[in-house]
């Protein structure tokens, strides 16, 4: 490479990393702006009670607010996730089949819960149409966030894979990272079935789908980003590209 | 299976898991078996799924009036709410089917443009032509008590998106029969790349689907959906045995893997550049 000294393969890396704390404040804020999560709302309102949460002048500007902001920046994981195909290029592997299998996922998350957000920001619209609409809108919007885990799901799981068959003397990742991916992903599975009852662990509200199913989001965001972040610093130093 | 002949193998047992462990620790070829297979499953699932438990294949009468649609949900309520859950469950398994695809254009004499946008374009596919219909289909089914009208909106919504989402099939189909068609290597026999050409043709003919509603061109008629699907059937048959044909043929030799931080991949023609 002649032009090795003006561009090299690490450039902006460290930006799109540090990206992902900001992110996570954002998020962190909109989660409980949100007057839907912090007491998640329960899937037993009739249509009358779901409307009248939209119109109550005290939720309203919070659902707006809240959905605007996670419109903004739920997609902006999707850096982050690229630098893990990044991660897992460097696995000492025949194929480039599981960097395929992560790269077609990776998208597939972001965007469902971005349809979710729509639906959300579509029933604050005019939340004085018949309770009926809002109360499908509302239905639409949590079956899509709680439901959609398959794309999460895969990711961990084809992330753990990689992993076990990086097999070299210093591998990518150490062993318990994918431990760690599968466990995310045993986590989130029981939330693929939330349509199937209005109230106990597995409705929207309940233990499985909303708390177990957000907190393991969380847990992986915070986990990965050290895990991420020492292996982008370590390989910088290695390969001589700044700090 | 020779490979066990070689040095430092050891003969693979004859049990099932210790098979499947011998595989996972010694068979060179473990990440394309293993896409496969999810592949296998995915489809099989994916058919018990949308025949068997949701009955959305074959799909119920597009004219039918909003006390029949709602009666349709009551009758498959549970069908479809487990169906669905199994749906939302394995949904990304999609992933290694593409990559699998992906894979055999990467080993085709053709630019890895090809491989790159068969992975974009079918990454975004399963979102508006499966889990939609599905999420949809949940929440149509999740409250039997919801006014009918409402049912019967959400009803058609499903349904269009389920056999009426076409241009991703279409372009995505069209970019693995031009690899096919213009690849010197013979990865795929040619008759392949003319099934890809039949299997392109139903993203047209399905297209009346969203005027009529009913006749042989609606949603449920004989060429929008029987021919359709026949094809699509036949089309993945074909595919799901030609690609294993292909993983039997791959020769990875016996060479060290590369490194950490390394750029290189040991198939044969596909030493990444430095772009990677």
């Amino acid at each position: 490479m002649e032009n090795a000294k003006t561009m090299r393969r690490g450039d902006g890396e460290l930006l799109l990393f540090w990206m992902v704390p900001v992110l996570g404040i954002t998020w962190l804020v909109a989660f409980f702006v949100f007057p839907g999560f912090v007491q998640p709302m329960s899937p037993t309102l009739s249509a009358g009670q779901v409307a009248a949460f939209y119109r109550d002048p005290a939720n309203l500007p919070r659902i707006r607010y809240s959905m605007i902001v996670f419109n903004w920046f739920g997609i902006g994981m999707i850096p982050f996730l690229t630098l893990v195909v990044g991660q897992i290029g460097r696995m000492a592997h025949r194929t480039p089949i599981l960097k395929y299998c992560y790269l077609g996922c990776l998208t597939g998350g972001p965007t469902l819960f971005f349809i979710a957000d729509l639906f959300w920001l579509l029933a604050a619209f005019r939340p004085d149409r018949p309770p009926e609409l809002t109360q499908m809108f509302n239905d639409l919007a949590w079956i899509t966030f709680i439901g959609q885990v398959g794309f999460l799901i895969a990711q961990c799981v084809f992330l753990a894979l990689a992993i076990y068959l990086d097999r070299q003397p210093r591998p990518v990742f150490r062993i318990w990272v994918a431990h760690f991916n599968l466990l995310i992903a045993a986590a989130l599975a029981p939330a693929s079935f939330v349509a199937l009852a209005m109230t106990g662990p597995i409705a929207w509200d309940g233990l499985l789908s909303f708390w177990t199913r957000n907190a393991a989001i969380a847990l992986w965001i915070v986990v990965m980003t050290i895990v991420m972040g020492g292996n982008i610093y370590s390989q910088r130093r290695h390969e001589g590209i700044g700090p | 299976m020779s490979v066990s002949l070689e040095q430092g193998i050891p003969f693979r047992p004859s049990g099932p898991f210790g098979r499947i462990a011998w595989h996972w620790r010694h068979d060179r070829k473990a990440e394309l078996w293993m896409s496969w297979y999810a592949m296998v499953f995915f489809y099989n699932l994916f058919g018990v799924v949308f025949v068997g438990l949701t009955h959305v294949m074959p799909p119920p009468q597009p004219y039918w009036d909003d006390a029949e649609v709602a009666q349709w949900f009551r009758h498959y309520h549970s069908g479809l709410l487990v169906g669905f859950g199994i749906i939302f469950l394995i949904s990304g398994l999609v992933a290694a089917c593409n990559a699998l695809i992906a894979y055999s254009m990467r080993r085709m004499s053709v630019s890895r443009a090809f491989a790159y946008s068969y992975i974009a374009i079918y990454s975004l596919s399963a979102t508006p032509g499966m889990l939609l219909t599905a999420i949809v289909l949940s929440v149509g089914a999740m409250r039997p008590e919801r006014d009918p009208r409402l049912i019967h909106w959400l009803y058609d919504m499903a349904f269009m998106c389920f056999v009426g989402t076409m241009g991703v099939f279409l372009i995505g189909t069209l970019v693995w029969l031009i690899a096919i068609l213009i690849d010197r290597n013979k990865v795929f026999p040619k008759w392949f790349g003319y099934l890809n050409i039949c299997n392109m043709i139903t993203e047209f003919v399905v297209a009346p689907a969203w005027i009529f509603k009913a006749g042989v061109f609606s949603w449920n008629g004989t060429i929008a959906f029987w021919i359709d699907t026949a094809v699509f059937v036949v089309y993945t048959i074909a595919f799901i045995v030609l690609l294993r044909k292909m993983i039997e043929r791959e020769d990875f030799g016996d060479g060290p893997l590369p490194g950490n931080g390394a750029s290189l991949f040991l198939a044969p023609g596909l030493q990444e550049g430095s772009d990677q």
